[in-house]
């Protein structure tokens, strides 16, 4: 029925091995047990329980289509290339488990065209500016100087601290600011008022890492967890 | 290569296979926005954002002298850290509009809304580079400005924000962050930004502008509720068909709705029959 060209027997061979394998280990890796292997790294702290999915939501159609639409973009045929096998991650994302009315910098206040010249330095319009996925830590942004993109003519009226806010902006003292103030504003604790009782840099990078919480565990609003947010999608 | 070279009849059926095999489930239907296809757009980006704009003056408005103002005189509280567990209070009238520039970010209208100042309480709020420059001119006409943003494409409207009420100019005058304490009733106080990323909308898709807003407006004024539900040691305001003039109570959102929709249809609808 059918007949392989003694000539190319090691072609064929090599072909079914490899298609073999390569079928063996795609199936392997679809297994939701396997997550682990696909990731491009170790979650971020708070993400460890989360599968795969609740990020890379599938693309609209199946593969055929979507390598059909692809295509007929390439060639002109189609106004929109459509998303190859996921959907891209955005803020909205991060947003559907960690959008809080608190947020004192939410990423949709930095779309205004008066952030333009800052966000061209630091893209606060989106999440993964400062929290990029798969690499086991809190934040990745690193010197913690972000402050000074925005706020160079800090002054504070009837300033409390002994460092006044000015003399630290004029000194350029922008880690402290994260050693008083944690950037989204959700925890709940009392500033200190001198610059000697404020949060050690160390610490602070400690828990940028994914180490323990400095600014005390008292939160307003807490992440969802994936059950939580999976529930948030049934309402809708 | 060469085989193939040989059997061209292969090669094309194999070709034609494929093809077809690719097309055999269609491809992925093109996303329509939130636009219909068929319809026809019948606004501009500007004509609905001076009609949205035009709710939010009265949505503030209303909130600003019916609830802040009158509700002060009953006692009640407003504070721009109103969110916090240890503070008892409502939004001041920035972070209401705030609030719905939030509610409206999280839904499907992609419609921007933002609150700058050249003397803003808070400094991140400071307008700068195009902002700043149209905003000049803004206070000199009291003129709405239109550009579009290349960087981000995005159609953008700037429209005066003025000191409609007497709680506006004392608050901002006695706040110890103010930059300016000469505030006087009817001063352009600043210049609320709108964006929105195409050129003309249907006659539905400005609807759910106006939606979106309205909206936006009944969260938080829900938000404010919830917190005064929390307080601990605050009077709580009654809440129903009275407003603060009338004693300790509070409109639900239905009744705020409602009244934002008695000031504001008639302009609203003569814009949108005159577009239809």
């Amino acid at each position: 029925m059918f007949k392989v060209n003694p000539l190319r027997k090691r072609q064929f061979w090599g072909a079914l091995i490899g298609i073999l394998i390569g079928g063996g280990l795609f199936s392997f890796l679809s297994l939701d047990s396997s997550e682990q292997y696909v990731s491009l790294g170790p979650m971020n702290s708070g993400h460890d329980g989360l599968s795969c999915v609740s990020c890379h939501a599938d693309a609209n159609g199946n593969l055929s289509q979507q390598l059909q639409s692809n295509l007929e973009h390439t060639l002109g045929m189609r106004k929109n290339s459509v998303d190859f096998g996921t959907k891209d991650v955005t803020a909205q994302n991060c947003l559907g488990c960690h959008d809080r009315p608190n947020d004192r910098h939410p990423t949709y206040r930095f779309s205004e065209p008066r952030f333009k010249q800052a966000t061209q330095t630091i893209n606060t319009t989106t999440c993964i500016t400062c929290h990029a996925e798969h690499t086991d830590k809190r934040v990745t942004i690193n010197p913690v100087d972000y402050c000074m993109n925005c706020h160079q003519d800090l002054e504070v009226e009837d300033d409390p601290v002994d460092v006044t806010h000015m003399a630290l902006v004029a000194q350029e003292q922008w880690s402290t600011c994260i050693q008083c103030h944690d950037f989204h504003g959700n925890h709940t604790y009392t500033v200190p008022e001198k610059l000697q009782d404020t949060i050690p840099l160390k610490t602070i990078q400690v828990y940028l890492d994914g180490g323990e919480d400095p600014f005390g565990t008292n939160k307003k609003y807490r992440g969802l967890s994936e059950p939580e947010w999976i529930k948030t999608l049934q309402k809708k | 290569m060469k085989s193939l070279e040989k059997k061209p009849l292969l090669t094309v059926t194999v070709l034609i296979l494929s093809y077809l095999l690719l097309n055999a489930c269609g491809g992925v239907p093109e996303e329509t926005a939130t636009n219909g296809k068929d319809e026809e757009n019948v606004f501009s980006v500007a004509e609905v954002l001076e009609m949205v704009s035009k709710e939010n003056d009265v949505t503030r408005t209303l909130y600003t002298k019916a609830i802040v103002g009158k509700g002060k005189l009953q006692g009640m509280k407003f504070d721009e850290d109103w969110r916090k567990d240890d503070v008892e209070a409502g939004p001041l009238p920035a972070l209401f509009l705030r609030g719905v520039a939030t509610s409206i970010q999280k839904g499907p209208v992609p419609l921007g809304l933002y609150l700058g100042s050249d003397f803003p309480i808070n400094n991140a709020n400071k307008f700068e580079g195009k902002q700043a420059e149209l905003f000049e001119e803004i206070k000199a006409t009291q003129e709405p400005k239109f550009f579009y943003d290349e960087s981000q494409e995005l159609h953008t409207a700037m429209f005066a924000d003025l000191a409609s009420a007497q709680a506006c100019v004392t608050c901002h005058n006695e706040h110890p962050q103010t930059a300016k304490a000469d505030w006087k009733l009817g001063d352009v106080m600043g210049a609320t930004t709108w964006q929105y990323p195409k050129d003309s909308l249907t006659y539905k898709g400005t609807i759910e502008v106006l939606n979106a807003y309205a909206k936006g407006t009944v969260d938080i004024y829900m938000a404010y509720l919830d917190e005064i539900e929390a307080f601990k040691n605050s009077e709580k305001p009654i809440i129903g068909t009275k407003w603060p003039a009338e004693g300790n109570y509070l409109p639900t959102p239905e009744v705020f709705l409602d009244s934002v929709r008695k000031i504001s249809s008639h302009e609203t609808m003569k814009a949108l029959v005159a577009g239809k």
